[in-house]
């Protein structure tokens, strides 16, 4: 251990690694290698299919008629089957596990879905079938290459994907999944879901999108805190900070303002910290920032532009928030002048599916709002399993097939979407406003359920807000 | 002229850390030869423990901060003692790489430990500011205590461990174990107890440069760790195997990210966003061009 040329080199190389991966939110996806990494299925890993028949053939469920199955549906029954004479519907889930930059949030996101499929098991199932998202659950550490590995890994034996995180991620495989109709939920907002000509009319959102969030949550803005003459967007460059600062640059051209400063930046893990965003409010003076960064960040940026005198009031996206943010120095400036937006009823919410995704926890609480979305983004997947049961086609064609029209209620939690539309047509507004609060559970207490704004329905949408990268 | 005083100052407390974390691989890699990769894990697990000791025990910060580095450092020195010292003898990628492993495993076991907790550290500089210049009812360059307490603790720190390093018997083994092993070993210095207590310092180093990225008023998750590789550029500007070098070098990087960060958008908007995150690197191969062991690196003689 005394040569020290290999350690430079070696240091060089990790270096420049770091250096591609600092880079990576600015870097144009080249649409031309999701077609070289597009799997050919007669090159996937066959070895964790699970036992029994999964070509085409006619199962006759105990609760229904006779229904088609095919790949990612067995007539056997599920490992450690709830329902040990029901058939089997595997359903993969990509998603952020251990060491990437959303796992905090992704795990109770993970964990949500794993019970609420557990409750729809108990349940019976669906139509003869239990429905299994554990033996298909790989981490992806919210890397496109990874992400691309593991879905060619898991395809052959998946019916659909009840959980998709990050639109990069989902985007560098949505050719394969194009030719082998494989239906996914995503876990990422962007504005290109609700066009086919960016989802192949595969993605069945949960919610609005983030920019459409900037412009109803601006709009809720002018209604309660008065007139607004200039916005800032502080955001994360690409499909989330991207597309809520889009969303507040079409907000301020329907409504005649010229002032908007858009001051992208990167997580605190990246930057060190958010001194630049800070002066650069600072000095553009805005009436209300837009917030879509992390939880981290939000604290930061909200907690020294107060101390530093400034006036204006913050609109934070979904996933700036975290409970322990009311443990930091920030909480009483985030309590002050701080509201959170979201797609989904909080923790205090009354609907059905609210109530019954508390239940889920025996009245204990997720270490944060990402169970909510878990919960939340199971219903569509939900839906749709069970009209293509219903239509006697569980096959991903028959799954691909009945989401034209598909109608979604959410129990209450988010507004319905009747999924197959394009742009408006199939794009949602319903606004969740809250307030810290640290009596509230998870720190948020709702004071404005599904606002509407004048300024969605003016605006042109006919195309994704932002590019997703 | 107020933003370029902002950015100076911020870039010298994020600076402080750069270099903080740098003389933490430096001081091993000297000893040992070895980079370790595993340092983001032992930043973030440093930031952990001062977190469960100041926040859930109710322990005062400092003795918190100093209790978390001593657990840190018994975990660095376990390493050493488990995964790298078998590997001595072997060739120093293969090393490297078990670093890297090591990495990933520590990583894994930060996340777990948070639980997707996002936590904070109790520490005594929160988001308090002194206002240098004030303008009409706000302040329009302020200095953050953060940033003031993390330069004066990384230059105590670096002090304290260079007056060791050069003063104490054990500190001047160190040095000679890092010169020459062989000839250390012939002059009765236990180069073992070397390997390990250098381990250990490089640890502890790395823990309190998690906890001051934490010291922000604000919160710290798991993936913070991923902070201690933005370092590498001041590493291998600063020269490997030089400590003043990393010290040198990590300020350097942190008013060049601080100065891009706040110029770029403005003066060179065509170069993208999240350009300063690039300028290090563009800073570091400059200089690598220049002096390709860095600005104080050793230059190695080859025999041909």
């Amino acid at each position: 251990m005394s040569q020290r040329t290999t350690p430079r080199r070696l240091l060089a190389a990790v270096a420049a690694t770091g250096l591609i991966l600092s880079a990576c939110t600015a870097v144009e996806e080249d649409p031309e290698t999701t077609e070289e990494e597009a799997p050919a299925p007669e090159e996937s890993d066959e070895t964790d299919a699970p036992a029994g028949e999964e070509a085409d053939d006619t199962e006759a469920p105990e609760a229904g008629g006779e229904v088609q199955i095919g790949d990612g549906v067995t007539e056997e029954a599920c490992p450690e089957a709830v329902n040990p004479d029901n058939g089997c519907i595997y359903l993969g889930v990509l998603s952020d596990l251990t060491e990437g930059p959303f796992a905090a949030l992704a795990v109770p996101i993970t964990d949500a879905q794993r019970a609420y499929w557990a409750q729809v098991n108990e349940a019976g199932g669906i139509a003869g079938f239990d429905v299994d998202i554990d033996t298909y659950t790989r981490d992806t550490k919210y890397q496109p290459a990874e992400h691309a590995a593991a879905y060619q890994q898991i395809e052959p034996n998946i019916l659909a994907i009840a959980q998709s995180l990050g639109t990069v991620n989902t985007e560098s495989v949505l050719d394969d999944m194009d030719a082998n109709d494989i239906v996914a939920v995503p876990a990422s907002w962007w504005s290109g879901y609700a066009f086919s000509a960016n989802d192949h009319g595969l993605i069945m959102e949960t919610g609005y999108s983030y920019c459409i969030e900037a412009m109803v949550g601006l709009d809720w803005f002018s209604e309660n805190h008065g007139e607004v003459s200039s916005v800032a967007a502080v955001g994360y460059p690409g499909d989330y900070g991207g597309d809520s600062a889009a969303g507040a640059q079409l907000w301020a051209e329907a409504n005649g303002v010229d002032d908007v400063t858009v001051i992208p930046t990167g997580p605190n893990q990246v930057t060190g910290g958010q001194d630049a965003v800070v002066s650069a409010v600072m000095a553009a003076e805005p009436d209300v920032v837009l917030l879509a960064v992390g939880p981290a960040e939000n604290a930061e940026i909200v907690g020294k532009l107060a101390g530093g005198g400034f006036t204006g009031r913050f609109l934070g996206s979904l996933p700036t928030w975290n409970p322990a943010l009311l443990d930091s120095a920030a909480a009483p400036a985030l309590v002050g002048l701080y509201n959170h937006l979201a797609p989904t009823e909080q923790w205090d919410g009354t609907s059905a599916g609210t109530e019954a995704m508390k239940a889920s926890l025996n009245g204990e609480l997720p270490p944060n709002g990402g169970y909510i979305i878990g919960w939340v983004m199971s219903y569509p997947m939900h839906a749709l399993l069970e009209k293509a049961a219903e239509g006697g086609d569980l096959t991903r064609a028959g799954l691909r097939a009945a989401m034209d029209g598909l109608e979604v209620d959410f129990d209450g939690m988010a507004e319905a979407i009747t999924y197959g539309g394009e742009g408006a047509d199939v794009a949602v507004s319903g606004l969740i406003v809250g307030t810290p609060n640290a009596e509230a559970p998870l720190g948020i207490e709702t004071s404005n359920e599904f606002f509407h704004g004048p300024t969605f329905d003016q605006v042109d949408y006919a195309q994704a807000c932002s590019a997703s990268s | 002229m107020g933003n370029l005083v902002t950015a100076v100052l911020a870039g010298l407390g994020d600076g402080a850390v750069y270099a903080l974390i740098a003389v933490s691989f430096v001081i091993i890699f000297r000893a040992t030869g070895v980079l370790n990769f595993a340092q983001p894990g032992l930043l973030i697990l440093g930031t952990f423990f001062t977190s469960v000791l100041a926040v859930d025990q109710g322990l005062p910060f400092w003795v918190a901060v100093a209790l978390a580095m001593l657990i840190v450092a018994v975990i660095s020195m376990g390493i050493e003692r488990v995964a790298i010292r078998p590997m001595i003898g072997r060739p120093v990628f293969s090393t490297a790489l078990v670093t890297v492993g090591l990495f990933i495993m520590l990583l894994i076991l930060a996340f777990r430990l948070f639980a997707a907790r996002a936590r904070t550290i109790n520490d005594p500089w929160q988001l308090d500011q002194w206002c240098l210049v004030q303008g009409e009812g706000s302040c329009t360059v302020a200095f953050y205590q953060h940033h003031a307490g993390k330069i004066v603790v990384v230059a105590v720190v670096l002090a304290v461990l260079g007056l060791w390093l050069s003063r104490s018997r054990t500190g001047l083994a160190m040095r000679a174990t890092s010169l020459d092993q062989e000839a250390a070993l012939a002059q009765g210095i236990n180069v073992g107890r070397m390997f390990s207590l250098a381990w250990g310092i490089g640890g502890a180093l790395a823990a309190l440069a998690g906890i001051l990225l934490a010291a922000n008023g604000s919160v710290v998750q798991a993936n913070d760790a991923l902070f201690a590789l933005v370092a590498l550029p001041a590493l291998i500007l600063g020269g490997i195997d030089s400590l003043r070098g990393a010290l040198v070098g990590g300020l350097v990087m942190g008013i060049v990210s601080a100065l891009a960060r706040t110029y770029q958008p403005v003066h060179a908007p065509w170069l993208g966003p999240n350009f300063e995150n690039v300028a290090p690197y563009l800073v570091m191969i400059l200089v690598l061009l220049i002096r390709p062991y860095g600005l104080f690196g050793t230059k190695e003689v080859q025999r041909v």
